[in-house]
């Protein structure tokens, strides 16, 4: 049985998803409206779209993320050669729009076949893909608030209750902790409510395997701590959800990846965002901490090591231009490893036996993260 | 040392034409069949335009056996509704090489109607049979002649001769030739295609060996204003034809025989009766103006031998020394040699010297060539430093080459006359292009004559577009004096001059369905070969046809781009048609309206051609 004070809290939540999702039907029935108005009259619709091209994305030092400049382009339906990508956009509109009202979710790749019912002809899913990022640009909201996700998949685990509000499951709840395996982060965690959480911290790993060594070695209940496994670079809903934990929550967010320069982006962009999704707000976490494994763990916890690869370099002098590598551990490590040309995954650690990661390695970075 | 004597021998020009006839374009059986075409449809085409006679023109192939394999023996028979040709004309014109009537300045297909001789010798040696040449110049008789030529010399044969009544006028040659139809038959068929063409005013038929009758009828009625016979231009002159031009204009002193002083005494106005000598003068004196030059010459001659019409005949002039002013005779009754001195002051002296040393410098400018008055040539005389009136028949040959290399290098002279050249005219042109291709877009133009060594010449150029016109080009059509240039395209200046063009600066793009046709015409056209197929390159010629060129292609870049704009708006338009309504469908819904938006407005004002400016993606800023 749940109490008054309770229930309340639930109907409170509910509310809230309610009202988000009146929110996203009312922008676009607005948009709709506009260019309902437009034909009426004999007009071409038309609108414009934030430029996305590399001389229109700059880093913004306030918000710590890459943002879309001023610059905007009139997408028209006069013109031929834009055409077909405005009805391609109309129709995703169209489309977005039935999903959100019947709360159900979609792929990237759905989106791709589902245009066909329409007579709406994508060539391949990268134009698909390309539409759905021009409906990003255009009302600045992600692709998940109107039930596109992604198809990557990465996971949780740890004492924390949420409650569903997809359809079938409104009101349910659930611990996060009861599946050693840990939770996959989809649609309905995405946007499930968080309602309690004892865990003090939320541990961001780059794999697969060590995420569930961790479990094994229960590092929530040590740590009392969160363990998400990002599954490489960090799907935007995962994203999502360390910005929501960290911001609903108030749980302090830490990202231990590879001892590699790729590594060191997965922090990067959970931290302050890709370039890519330049154009979206709210899927950074600006405040959470990189804390290894550093070029400098290499040489400190003499780590076995691999050369780095053409690329790898390259990938170096390429991020030593990005604003964000301009100074402190970021520019510091990113130095040291181009000064090793050497790399160290997160199993490196496995010489010096199995639990040495969690036992020796992980103590020691959180206790330093608290000084970070 | 060789001890050996070389034989001189003479050799005919049959002779050698048979040893060279590759030259004409007899070399094979393949390019014989084609260039005897061409020699007679183009003499038959050259004897009516001389006439302003609208031409009928029939050309036959025949085989003569018709299972046989090629190369074999044909009929090849070309009838035209011409002037004809005198009957004791035609064993010297087509039983001899090197005879002809087109020796005149002014344009024409061929020069001096060599090749039809041509291709009746190659057809004599390849089947041993007879030319047949039906004439009849007054539409009543008719003569055929069968012939045949003796190579060595030089001289007809005759086979047959026979007359008959006819009701019409012309000229049937017939001429059995051994030739490969298989191969040659596209570029015959070609041949009379494009000829057709550019003699819009001619009605051609072609009856080829397999049956197959190709006609192509007049669709111009009017025959273009004939080209005149003009004098040489003094840049397009060379010491041969200036040799030529010297003999020309000297007068032969006159045969004094029984004749010619029966044609003085009646000239003269005197009656049978003997008279003196000082008689004879006075009435020549008063007579002189009204005396023909023959007359004038023998009355000089008198005046100095002081003989009556009596002793006159009983002597033979031998010589007329002006150098030494003696005039020398043979006496019959005496039997021995005789002179008399010459006054130079006396008036008969003068005619003599004309007749003898021939005009003065300036009179031969100005008498022999084109537009030289006598200003430009006392002008001309000073440039070559000859005195005006040195005369003709005194030049020594290094006086000659000095000049005739005057006559080339001196600026002042006018630009050649252009009145005879015979363009086909932009109007005929342009009815000739459509009618053929049915383009959808045909520009022409002739540019004004130009010159090039003293030869005058016109260029006509048309250019057409799309219809019929297969894809794939351009096309070129080139002509020369209304004759199709077919082979040996690739050296060609026409073509030089169209594949230097870049076709994309006048929005003409990828396998383009265009022909040009380009006409060069000339009193000479610079040929690069004795085939006469492709033309040379010369720079005034080259330039011309560029501009021509140019000038359509600005007009086909302007067409062009009209059609271009015609396309997008219908291209547009079926966008519009498709895409709108999908939007109007989804806007619908998600404006959660019933009823569509009524944007039939936008598709029928986009239904025809825009008008609007069409409005590009363009980055605009953001305040």
């Amino acid at each position: 049985m749940k109490t008054t004070k309770e229930q309340k809290k639930i109907n409170a939540r509910s509310k809230k998803a309610d009202e988000k999702q009146k929110n996203i039907l009312e922008m676009l029935k607005s948009h709709g409206a506009k260019i309902y108005d437009d034909l009426d009259n004999g007009q071409f619709p038309k609108f414009s779209i934030p430029s996305r091209s590399v001389s229109n994305i700059v880093y913004d030092k306030k918000l710590r993320q890459y943002i879309l400049g001023n610059n905007a382009a009139v997408r028209s339906s006069r013109n031929s050669a834009q055409l077909r990508s405005f009805t391609q956009l109309m129709w995703l509109a169209f489309f977005a729009n039935r999903l959100t009202h019947e709360k159900k979710s979609s792929t990237l790749r759905d989106v791709y076949y589902s245009s066909q019912a329409f007579a709406i002809e994508f060539e391949d899913q990268s134009e698909s893909d390309n539409i759905i990022v021009d409906l990003e640009a255009v009302t600045s909201k992600p692709r998940e608030d109107f039930h596109i996700f992604p198809e990557e998949r990465s996971s949780i685990f740890g004492d924390l209750n949420i409650e569903y509000t997809i359809p079938g499951y409104e009101g349910k709840t659930m611990n996060l902790s009861n599946h050693p395996d840990g939770y996959s982060i989809g649609p309905s965690l995405t946007t499930a409510e968080l309602v309690d959480t004892s865990a003090e911290i939320v541990i961001a790993i780059e794999k697969g395997g060590l995420f569930t060594r961790f479990v094994e070695e229960q590092i929530d209940k040590k740590f009392k701590s969160i363990i998400i496994n990002t599954g490489g670079q960090a799907p935007r809903s995962t994203r999502t959800l360390l910005k929501r934990l960290h911001d609903e929550m108030n749980l302090p967010v830490i990202v231990l990846t590879d001892g590699d320069v790729y590594g060191e982006h997965i922090a990067m962009v959970i931290k302050s965002g890709s370039a890519n999704a330049a154009h979206l707000r709210e899927l950074t976490v600006p405040d959470a901490k990189w804390v290894g494994v550093w070029a400098t763990d290499i040489e400190k916890y003499k780590l076995p090591t691999i050369p780095m690869t053409e690329s790898d370099i390259k990938r170096c002098y390429d991020l030593q231009k990005d604003p964000r590598y301009q100074d402190g551990i970021w520019k510091k490590e990113l130095d040291v490893f181009l000064r090793l040309k050497r790399k160290a995954e997160l199993e490196a650690f496995s010489k010096y036996g199995l639990t040495n990661i969690t036992e020796k390695y992980l103590p020691q970075k959180l206790e330093l993260a608290k000084s970070l | 040392m060789s001890s050996i004597k070389e034989k001189f021998n003479q050799i005919s020009p049959s002779e050698f034409f048979y040893s060279n006839r590759d030259l004409a374009g007899f070399s094979n059986p393949t390019r014989s069949l084609y260039t005897a075409v061409r020699e007679f449809v183009e003499n038959a085409l050259d004897a009516c335009d001389q006439k302003g006679i609208l031409p009928d023109v029939h050309l036959t192939i025949k085989a003569v056996d018709t299972e046989k394999p090629d190369p074999k023996p044909y009929i090849l028979t070309v009838k035209d509704n011409g002037p004809g040709i005198d009957a004791e004309h035609i064993p010297l014109a087509f039983g001899t090489v090197l005879y002809g009537s087109k020796f005149g300045l002014k344009q024409a297909r061929g020069m001096f109607g060599l090749g039809a001789t041509m291709a009746i010798l190659y057809g004599q040696i390849t089947t041993n049979k007879p030319v047949t040449v039906k004439s009849s110049v007054d539409g009543v008789t008719q003569h055929m002649f069968e012939l045949l030529l003796d190579i060595q010399k030089n001289k007809p044969v005759i086979v047959q001769h026979t007359t008959k009544e006819v009701s019409k006028k012309g000229l049937t040659v017939s001429i059995c030739l051994e030739g490969d139809y298989s191969k040659a038959g596209n570029k015959i068929r070609d041949y009379v295609y494009e000829t057709s063409l550019i003699t819009p005013y001619a009605s051609i038929t072609f009856d080829d060996p397999k049956g197959q009758k190709f006609s192509h009828p007049r669709f111009v009625k009017e025959i273009p204003p004939p080209p005149t016979i003009i004098r040489p231009h003094p840049h397009g002159i060379d010491v041969e034809r200036i040799r030529r031009m010297i003999v020309e204009s000297q007068f032969e002193i006159p045969t004094i025989d029984d004749a010619m002083i029966e044609k003085v005494r009646k000239d003269l106005g005197l009656s049978a009766k003997n008279l003196s000598f000082t008689a004879i003068m006075d009435k020549a004196k008063k007579k002189w103006k009204t005396l023909p030059r023959q007359v004038r010459v023998v009355i000089a001659l008198m005046s100095f031998l002081k003989m009556d019409f009596e002793k006159l005949m009983k002597i033979r002039i031998e010589d007329i020394d002006m150098s030494n002013k003696t005039l020398s005779y043979w006496d019959f009754g005496d039997s021995q040699s005789k002179s008399v001195d010459m006054d130079p002051e006396s008036p008969y002296y003068k005619q003599l010297t004309n007749t003898v040393q021939g005009e003065p410098l300036t009179t031969f400018l100005t008498k022999r060539f084109q537009r030289i008055g006598p200003t430009t040539a006392v002008k001309f005389a000073e440039f070559a430093k000859f005195k005006p009136e040195k005369r003709m028949g005194t030049l020594t040959n290094q006086e000659l080459v000095q000049l005739s290399d005057s006559l080339q290098k001196f600026d002042d002279f006018m630009a050649p006359d252009s009145s005879c050249l015979a363009p086909l005219g932009e109007e005929p042109l342009e009815k000739g292009i459509k009618k053929f291709f049915n383009p959808d877009f045909t520009a022409v133009v002739q540019r004004p004559p130009s010159a090039y060594s003293g030869f005058p010449f016109i260029i006509e150029m048309g250019i057409a577009y799309g219809g019929d016109i297969k894809s794939g080009g351009p096309h070129v059509y080139r002509y020369a004096n209304r004759i199709p240039l077919l082979y040996d395209e690739g050296s060609d200046v026409v073509l030089k001059v169209v594949n230097d063009t870049d076709w994309g600066r006048y929005k003409v793009k990828g396998d383009p369905p265009f022909i040009i046709v380009s006409h060069i015409c000339s009193t000479r056209i610079p040929y690069k070969t004795a085939g006469k197929e492709n033309v040379a390159d010369r720079q005034e010629i080259e330039r011309e046809l560029r501009l021509a060129l140019q000038f359509l292609s600005r007009k086909l870049a302007a067409y062009m781009s009209k059609r271009g704009q015609a396309d997008m708006a219908k291209k547009r338009a079926n966008l519009y048609a498709k895409y709108i309504p999908l939007i109007a469908q989804f806007c619908t819904e998600l404006a959660g309206k019933k009823k569509e938006p009524n944007y039939q407005k936008i598709l029928d004002d986009n239904a025809v051609e825009s008008k609007q400016p069409i409005e590009e993606e363009k980055e605009i800023e953001n305040n």
